[in-house]
């Protein structure tokens, strides 16, 4: 597990909206080059904040990346 | 010889649509009323016609990325913007009707940067980095359709671990009061953020407060009993979701051993929302 990794990610998607758009639409291909467990990338590809959050990303992150923010 | 003429703290999202779809109408009722005594705080803050207002809060992963994340940072240069965001969510969207750019006291900042290092705080310092809503909803609620007095925006890490401990935080506030009365200035100080939310920083305790340790902080600020404060630990404050406090603690350190009246405390289903005013001698 990586708490730099998941939080970078989070951090990309939050401001770099193109990612955000490449994300949306084919997350598994979006995130294929980052450094990440496989639990943390089934998280992301499922878009499950909640896990993602288990998994040590920042709670003001998940809550916050537009479209895909955890409430 | 210069002066802290207002110290005050508060919650930091003040936006009733947001408190609205958070916790219902009375999220909306509840941060509404917490906003009109923050406003009654600005306009005894403006009436003191101050040269600068401190404001001490924490950055939400806006300002600092994961490249580097200061324990305490001070803003220095002429002027700071706010943070922009694309499609704004949640506590994000209370910015988007706010003024872009904001004025900074300058020479103050410098002053307690510059002071700083030499009596071993050892500051970061940013000419770039913008401010989110933990300083620009407060200002702004404060300051309403008057001229915002000139900043001086300082970052504490509260959230990301490991974060500056508690008294630490009150000894630099104290090192800002010393540079404040070698100053010429009259200065206002706020801090912001809190009081309990966002336990342990957990999605799935979103909604979960700590109402009696805010009362706990809340009875030693009154009677200005302050040496119980120093002792909080991260720890603490993690599991009682009152990670935004350390922001408070240097606000402390600036004005012990002033003591605090309460102009507002509510509580909501996501947040105790709180303003505090010191008495100033």
């Amino acid at each position: 597990m990586s708490r730099y990794a998941v939080n970078s990610l989070l951090y990309r998607l939050k401001k770099d909206a193109a990612f955000r758009a490449r994300f949306v639409t084919d997350p598994a291909a979006a995130i294929a080059d980052a450094d990440l467990s496989d639990a943390e990338r089934a998280a992301f590809v499922a878009r499950d904040m909640r896990r993602i959050n288990e998994l040590g990303g920042y709670l003001h992150l998940v809550m916050s990346i537009p479209g895909l923010a955890g409430h | 010889m210069g002066t802290i003429v207002f110290a005050g703290a508060m919650s930091h999202v003040l936006d009733p649509e947001y408190y609205d779809r958070a916790c219902g109408a009375l999220g909306r009722r509840t941060v509404q009323a917490c906003m009109a005594q923050i406003a009654a705080m600005g306009e005894r803050f403006s009436a003191t016609n101050a040269d600068a207002l401190v404001v001490v809060a924490d950055d939400h992963l806006n300002a600092f990325s994961f490249n580097a994340v200061p324990a305490m940072c001070v803003r220095i240069g002429r002027d700071v913007q706010r943070m922009s965001q694309d499609h704004a969510e949640a506590f994000d969207k209370v910015l988007e009707h706010m003024p872009e750019r904001y004025p900074l006291h300058e020479a103050l900042a410098g002053a307690i940067l510059e002071q700083g290092l030499e009596a071993g705080f050892d500051l970061a310092m940013s000419w770039e980095a913008p401010i989110d809503h933990a300083f620009l909803s407060p200002v702004n609620v404060m300051h309403g359709a008057r001229a915002i007095r000139p900043l001086v925006p300082i970052w504490i890490n509260c959230f990301v671990a490991p974060q500056p401990t508690a008294r630490r935080c009150f000894a630099f506030g104290r090192h800002i009061a010393r540079v404040v009365a070698a100053s010429p200035w009259t200065v206002g100080m706020i801090a912001t953020g809190g009081l309990s939310h966002f336990p342990e920083l957990s999605l799935s305790r979103v909604g979960e407060t700590d109402t009696v340790f805010d009362r706990k902080l809340i009875h030693w600020m009154e009677t200005g009993d302050h040496e119980p404060l120093l002792a909080l630990s991260a720890d603490e404050l993690h599991k009682s979701g009152e990670h935004e406090f350390l922001n408070w603690m240097v606000l402390l350190g600036a004005v012990t051993p002033a003591r605090a009246d309460v102009r507002y405390f509510g509580e909501l289903p996501r947040i105790n929302m709180a303003a505090v005013e010191w008495r100033l001698a």
